[in-house]
Protein backbone atom coordinates (compact mmCIF):
# COMPACT_ATOMS: atom_id res chain seq x y z
CA UNK A 1 0.00 0.00 0.00
CA UNK A 2 1.54 3.38 -1.20
CA UNK A 3 1.71 5.90 1.26
CA UNK A 4 -1.26 8.71 0.98
CA UNK A 5 -3.54 6.20 -0.96
CA UNK A 6 -6.69 6.95 -0.34
CA UNK A 7 -9.90 4.34 -0.84
CA UNK A 8 -11.46 6.06 -3.76
CA UNK A 9 -8.11 5.64 -5.63
CA UNK A 10 -8.73 5.37 -9.14
CA UNK A 11 -5.16 3.42 -9.71
CA UNK A 12 -4.75 -0.36 -8.56
CA UNK A 13 -3.23 -0.68 -5.44
CA UNK A 14 0.27 -2.56 -5.58
CA UNK A 15 0.57 -3.58 -2.15
CA UNK A 16 -3.02 -4.94 -1.61
CA UNK A 17 -3.31 -6.50 -4.99
CA UNK A 18 -0.25 -7.95 -4.10
CA UNK A 19 -1.32 -9.13 -0.76
CA UNK A 20 -4.34 -10.41 -2.01
CA UNK A 21 -2.80 -12.57 -4.91
CA UNK A 22 -0.74 -14.34 -2.71
CA UNK A 23 -3.89 -15.16 -0.29
CA UNK A 24 -5.95 -16.30 -3.61
CA UNK A 25 -3.70 -18.00 -5.55
CA UNK A 26 -4.14 -21.64 -5.49
CA UNK A 27 -1.14 -23.96 -6.68
CA UNK A 28 -0.60 -26.29 -9.14
CA UNK A 29 -1.60 -24.26 -12.32
CA UNK A 30 -0.60 -26.80 -14.87
CA UNK A 31 -2.11 -29.60 -13.18
CA UNK A 32 -5.39 -27.42 -13.47
CA UNK A 33 -5.10 -26.67 -16.92
CA UNK A 34 -4.45 -30.57 -17.82
CA UNK A 35 -7.80 -31.32 -15.98
CA UNK A 36 -9.57 -28.48 -17.67
CA UNK A 37 -8.48 -29.64 -21.04
CA UNK A 38 -9.32 -33.55 -20.42
CA UNK A 39 -12.88 -32.43 -19.22
CA UNK A 40 -13.01 -30.27 -22.09
CA UNK A 41 -12.01 -33.38 -24.34
CA UNK A 42 -14.97 -35.79 -22.69
CA UNK A 43 -18.46 -34.85 -24.33
CA UNK A 44 -16.87 -35.48 -27.74
CA UNK A 45 -15.04 -38.73 -26.62
CA UNK A 46 -18.13 -39.96 -24.69
CA UNK A 47 -21.56 -38.17 -24.92
CA UNK A 48 -23.21 -41.08 -22.38
CA UNK A 49 -25.92 -38.71 -20.86
CA UNK A 50 -27.09 -37.56 -24.57
CA UNK A 51 -26.74 -41.10 -25.82
CA UNK A 52 -29.23 -42.97 -22.79
CA UNK A 53 -31.63 -39.11 -23.30
CA UNK A 54 -31.49 -40.37 -27.50
CA UNK A 55 -32.61 -43.98 -26.09
CA UNK A 56 -35.51 -43.23 -23.76
CA UNK A 57 -36.94 -40.87 -26.17
CA UNK A 58 -37.02 -43.89 -28.05
CA UNK A 59 -38.39 -46.09 -25.75
CA UNK A 60 -41.16 -43.29 -24.72
CA UNK A 61 -42.09 -42.87 -28.75
CA UNK A 62 -42.23 -46.67 -29.29
CA UNK A 63 -44.24 -47.10 -26.29
CA UNK A 64 -46.86 -44.65 -27.02
CA UNK A 65 -46.85 -45.65 -30.68
CA UNK A 66 -48.07 -49.29 -29.03
CA UNK A 67 -50.88 -47.68 -26.90
CA UNK A 68 -51.90 -45.38 -29.90
CA UNK A 69 -52.34 -48.61 -32.15
CA UNK A 70 -53.83 -50.80 -29.42
CA UNK A 71 -56.33 -47.87 -28.63
CA UNK A 72 -57.29 -47.92 -32.62
CA UNK A 73 -57.55 -51.79 -32.76
CA UNK A 74 -59.47 -51.98 -29.71
CA UNK A 75 -61.84 -49.44 -30.57
CA UNK A 76 -62.43 -50.91 -33.92
CA UNK A 77 -63.12 -54.40 -32.85
CA UNK A 78 -65.87 -53.34 -30.94
CA UNK A 79 -67.56 -51.05 -33.34
CA UNK A 80 -67.50 -54.26 -35.45
CA UNK A 81 -69.23 -56.42 -32.72
CA UNK A 82 -71.82 -54.03 -32.00
CA UNK A 83 -72.91 -53.59 -35.58
CA UNK A 84 -72.73 -57.13 -36.35
CA UNK A 85 -74.57 -57.97 -32.90
CA UNK A 86 -78.06 -55.36 -33.33
CA UNK A 87 -77.98 -56.27 -37.31
CA UNK A 88 -77.54 -52.59 -38.80
CA UNK A 89 -80.40 -51.60 -36.37
CA UNK A 90 -79.50 -48.36 -33.97
CA UNK A 91 -77.69 -49.40 -30.98
CA UNK A 92 -79.24 -47.20 -28.65
CA UNK A 93 -82.93 -48.50 -29.67
CA UNK A 94 -81.68 -51.91 -29.05
CA UNK A 95 -80.95 -51.06 -25.39
CA UNK A 96 -83.81 -48.67 -24.57
CA UNK A 97 -86.38 -50.81 -26.42
CA UNK A 98 -89.32 -52.56 -24.32
CA UNK A 99 -88.56 -56.48 -25.54
CA UNK A 100 -84.83 -57.80 -25.32
CA UNK A 101 -83.47 -58.43 -28.13
CA UNK A 102 -83.13 -61.90 -29.64
CA UNK A 103 -80.18 -64.12 -28.62
CA UNK A 104 -79.41 -65.38 -31.73
CA UNK A 105 -79.38 -61.73 -33.11
CA UNK A 106 -77.55 -60.82 -30.21
CA UNK A 107 -74.48 -63.40 -30.29
CA UNK A 108 -74.64 -63.42 -34.45
CA UNK A 109 -71.40 -62.19 -34.26
CA UNK A 110 -69.88 -64.91 -33.11
CA UNK A 111 -71.94 -67.93 -33.87
CA UNK A 112 -71.32 -67.04 -37.55
CA UNK A 113 -67.68 -67.34 -36.90
CA UNK B 1 5.61 -20.37 -15.32
CA UNK B 2 2.92 -19.50 -17.55
CA UNK B 3 1.69 -15.34 -17.99
CA UNK B 4 -0.28 -14.23 -15.37
CA UNK B 5 -2.61 -11.84 -17.10
CA UNK B 6 -2.10 -9.25 -14.12
CA UNK B 7 -3.17 -6.39 -16.39
CA UNK B 8 -5.96 -7.39 -18.57
CA UNK B 9 -5.69 -4.34 -20.64
CA UNK B 10 -2.79 -4.73 -22.27
CA UNK B 11 -0.27 -7.71 -21.82
CA UNK B 12 -2.98 -10.33 -21.76
CA UNK B 13 -3.79 -10.35 -24.90
CA UNK B 14 -0.10 -10.04 -26.96
CA UNK B 15 1.87 -12.84 -24.13
CA UNK B 16 3.29 -15.64 -25.67
CA UNK B 17 3.17 -13.78 -28.99
CA UNK B 18 -0.28 -14.86 -30.05
CA UNK B 19 -2.41 -12.03 -29.47
CA UNK B 20 -6.24 -13.09 -28.04
CA UNK B 21 -8.37 -12.26 -30.86
CA UNK B 22 -6.28 -14.60 -33.34
CA UNK B 23 -6.32 -17.60 -30.26
CA UNK B 24 -9.89 -16.87 -29.65
CA UNK B 25 -10.64 -16.62 -33.13
CA UNK B 26 -8.42 -20.23 -33.51
CA UNK B 27 -10.32 -21.89 -30.54
CA UNK B 28 -13.68 -21.16 -32.32
CA UNK B 29 -12.42 -23.30 -35.22
CA UNK B 30 -11.75 -26.23 -32.99
CA UNK B 31 -8.16 -25.58 -32.22
CA UNK B 32 -7.88 -27.27 -29.15
CA UNK B 33 -4.40 -25.87 -28.41
CA UNK B 34 -5.03 -22.20 -28.87
CA UNK B 35 -7.96 -23.07 -26.20
CA UNK B 36 -5.37 -24.83 -24.10
CA UNK B 37 -3.62 -21.36 -24.24
CA UNK B 38 -6.26 -19.75 -23.38
CA UNK B 39 -6.73 -21.48 -20.55
CA UNK B 40 -3.32 -21.14 -19.66
CA UNK B 41 -3.32 -17.59 -19.43
CA UNK B 42 -6.37 -17.36 -17.61
CA UNK B 43 -6.15 -19.79 -15.31
CA UNK B 44 -4.98 -18.36 -12.34
CA UNK B 45 -6.98 -15.32 -12.67
CA UNK B 46 -10.51 -17.04 -13.36
CA UNK B 47 -9.51 -19.65 -9.81
CA UNK B 48 -8.54 -16.58 -7.79
CA UNK B 49 -12.12 -14.97 -8.76
CA UNK B 50 -13.64 -18.10 -8.23
CA UNK B 51 -12.04 -18.24 -4.79
CA UNK B 52 -13.15 -14.68 -3.54
CA UNK B 53 -16.61 -15.82 -3.98
CA UNK B 54 -16.01 -19.78 -3.04
CA UNK B 55 -13.29 -19.32 -0.28
CA UNK B 56 -12.77 -23.52 -0.55
CA UNK B 57 -9.78 -23.81 -3.03
CA UNK B 58 -11.38 -26.60 -4.22
CA UNK B 59 -14.96 -25.43 -4.87
CA UNK B 60 -13.16 -22.28 -6.58
CA UNK B 61 -10.99 -24.53 -8.61
CA UNK B 62 -14.33 -26.92 -9.40
CA UNK B 63 -16.13 -23.32 -10.45
CA UNK B 64 -13.50 -22.02 -12.46
CA UNK B 65 -13.43 -24.86 -14.32
CA UNK B 66 -17.15 -25.07 -15.12
CA UNK B 67 -16.56 -21.36 -16.40
CA UNK B 68 -13.70 -22.27 -18.91
CA UNK B 69 -15.80 -25.66 -20.33
CA UNK B 70 -19.00 -23.18 -20.48
CA UNK B 71 -16.47 -20.23 -22.21
CA UNK B 72 -16.04 -23.00 -24.84
CA UNK B 73 -19.48 -23.65 -25.57
CA UNK B 74 -20.20 -20.14 -25.88
CA UNK B 75 -17.31 -18.83 -28.07
CA UNK B 76 -19.87 -18.46 -30.73
CA UNK B 77 -20.78 -15.74 -29.07
CA UNK B 78 -17.53 -14.27 -27.92
CA UNK B 79 -17.12 -10.63 -29.97
CA UNK B 80 -13.39 -10.63 -31.40
CA UNK B 81 -13.10 -7.52 -31.23
CA UNK B 82 -13.34 -7.04 -27.51
CA UNK B 83 -11.20 -7.85 -24.92
CA UNK B 84 -11.58 -11.44 -24.10
CA UNK B 85 -10.58 -11.35 -20.13
CA UNK B 86 -13.47 -9.42 -18.47
CA UNK B 87 -15.87 -11.80 -21.16
CA UNK B 88 -14.36 -14.80 -19.67
CA UNK B 89 -14.44 -13.29 -16.30
CA UNK B 90 -18.26 -12.88 -16.26
CA UNK B 91 -18.71 -16.20 -16.71
CA UNK B 92 -16.60 -17.25 -14.27
CA UNK B 93 -18.11 -15.00 -11.60
CA UNK B 94 -21.62 -16.41 -12.76
CA UNK B 95 -19.82 -19.75 -12.77
CA UNK B 96 -18.72 -19.23 -9.27
CA UNK B 97 -22.08 -17.43 -7.90
CA UNK B 98 -23.92 -20.44 -9.22
CA UNK B 99 -21.91 -23.00 -7.89
CA UNK B 100 -22.25 -21.06 -4.31
CA UNK B 101 -26.09 -21.46 -4.57
CA UNK B 102 -26.57 -24.99 -5.95
CA UNK B 103 -24.89 -26.76 -3.19
CA UNK B 104 -23.81 -26.24 -0.13
CA UNK B 105 -19.92 -25.00 -0.54
CA UNK B 106 -16.99 -27.33 1.20
CA UNK B 107 -16.49 -25.19 4.09
CA UNK B 108 -12.92 -23.43 4.26
CA UNK B 109 -10.35 -24.95 7.01
CA UNK B 110 -10.96 -23.76 9.78
CA UNK B 111 -8.50 -21.03 10.94
CA UNK B 112 -5.86 -21.42 13.51
CA UNK B 113 -6.96 -19.73 16.83
CA UNK B 114 -3.92 -19.08 17.62
CA UNK B 115 -2.39 -17.25 14.19
CA UNK B 116 -5.55 -15.35 14.43
CA UNK B 117 -4.86 -14.43 17.39
CA UNK B 118 -1.61 -13.12 16.46
CA UNK B 119 0.97 -15.67 18.26
CA UNK B 120 4.31 -16.16 17.41
CA UNK B 121 5.76 -16.27 14.07
CA UNK B 122 8.41 -18.50 13.95
CA UNK B 123 9.62 -17.56 10.03
CA UNK B 124 8.88 -15.47 7.07
CA UNK B 125 6.82 -18.60 5.26
CA UNK B 126 4.68 -18.97 8.47
CA UNK B 127 3.88 -14.75 8.22
CA UNK B 128 3.12 -14.92 4.76
CA UNK B 129 0.91 -17.83 5.20
CA UNK B 130 -0.55 -15.65 8.24
CA UNK B 131 -1.30 -12.92 6.66
CA UNK B 132 -2.93 -14.77 4.04
CA UNK B 133 -5.17 -16.43 6.52
CA UNK B 134 -6.46 -13.24 7.61
CA UNK B 135 -6.94 -11.77 4.21
CA UNK B 136 -8.77 -14.34 3.26
CA UNK B 137 -11.08 -14.06 6.15
CA UNK B 138 -11.42 -10.43 6.08
CA UNK B 139 -12.69 -10.92 2.29
CA UNK B 140 -14.93 -13.90 3.37
CA UNK B 141 -16.61 -10.75 5.91
CA UNK B 142 -17.12 -8.38 2.86
CA UNK B 143 -20.41 -8.69 0.83
CA UNK B 144 -19.99 -11.32 -2.40
CA UNK B 145 -19.68 -8.64 -4.84
CA UNK B 146 -17.69 -6.68 -2.80
CA UNK B 147 -14.98 -8.98 -2.80
CA UNK B 148 -15.68 -9.38 -6.51
CA UNK B 149 -15.17 -6.13 -7.40
CA UNK B 150 -12.06 -5.56 -5.16
CA UNK B 151 -10.19 -8.46 -6.64
CA UNK B 152 -10.80 -7.47 -10.12
CA UNK B 153 -9.84 -3.89 -9.83
CA UNK B 154 -7.05 -3.97 -7.54
CA UNK B 155 -5.60 -7.88 -8.16
CA UNK B 156 -6.39 -8.03 -12.03
CA UNK B 157 -6.14 -5.08 -13.12
CA UNK B 158 -9.76 -4.53 -14.65
CA UNK B 159 -10.92 -1.13 -14.89
CA UNK B 160 -13.99 0.08 -13.12
CA UNK B 161 -16.23 0.33 -16.07
CA UNK B 162 -15.01 -3.59 -17.13
CA UNK B 163 -16.00 -4.67 -13.68
CA UNK B 164 -19.52 -3.53 -13.80
CA UNK B 165 -20.17 -4.97 -17.29
CA UNK B 166 -18.42 -8.57 -15.78
CA UNK B 167 -20.75 -7.94 -12.32
CA UNK B 168 -23.42 -6.67 -14.18
CA UNK B 169 -23.64 -2.68 -11.85
CA UNK B 170 -22.95 0.61 -12.78
CA UNK B 171 -19.74 1.93 -12.82
CA UNK B 172 -20.48 4.17 -9.59
CA UNK B 173 -21.24 0.89 -7.39
CA UNK B 174 -18.64 -0.46 -8.51
CA UNK B 175 -16.25 2.49 -7.23
CA UNK B 176 -18.68 2.20 -4.07
CA UNK B 177 -18.07 -1.09 -3.51
CA UNK B 178 -13.92 -1.38 -4.40
CA UNK B 179 -13.88 1.78 -1.91
CA UNK B 180 -15.93 0.09 1.09
CA UNK B 181 -13.49 -3.45 0.41
CA UNK B 182 -10.23 -1.48 0.90
CA UNK B 183 -10.93 0.42 3.65
CA UNK B 184 -11.95 -2.78 5.12
CA UNK B 185 -8.64 -4.27 3.67
CA UNK B 186 -5.99 -1.84 4.40
CA UNK B 187 -6.84 -1.52 8.11
CA UNK B 188 -5.88 -5.15 8.16
CA UNK B 189 -2.87 -4.68 6.51
CA UNK B 190 -2.01 -1.58 8.55
CA UNK B 191 -2.02 -3.26 11.44
CA UNK B 192 -0.54 -5.70 10.38
CA UNK B 193 2.52 -4.19 9.75
CA UNK B 194 2.47 -1.97 12.70
CA UNK B 195 2.18 -5.62 14.88
CA UNK B 196 5.26 -6.31 12.59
Amino acid sequence: MKDGNTPFDHKPDRMLGDALRMALTNQGQAEFVARVMAAAQRPADQPLMDVLARWARLGIAAALTAALVATIVASRGDRAATESAVGGADPEAVVAGVQAPEAGVLFAAYTDR
Amino acid sequence: MATDPQRPGAGARTAGGVDEATLTGRARAGDRDAFGELVRRYADQARRVARAVLQDPEDADDAAQDAFLSALVKLEQYDPSRPFGPWLMRIVANAATDRRRRRRVRQAEALDEGLIAGGQRPDAVAERELLGERLRQALAELPERRRMAVVLFDVEGYSHAEIGGILGMPEGTVRSEVFHARRRLRTLLTDWREEG
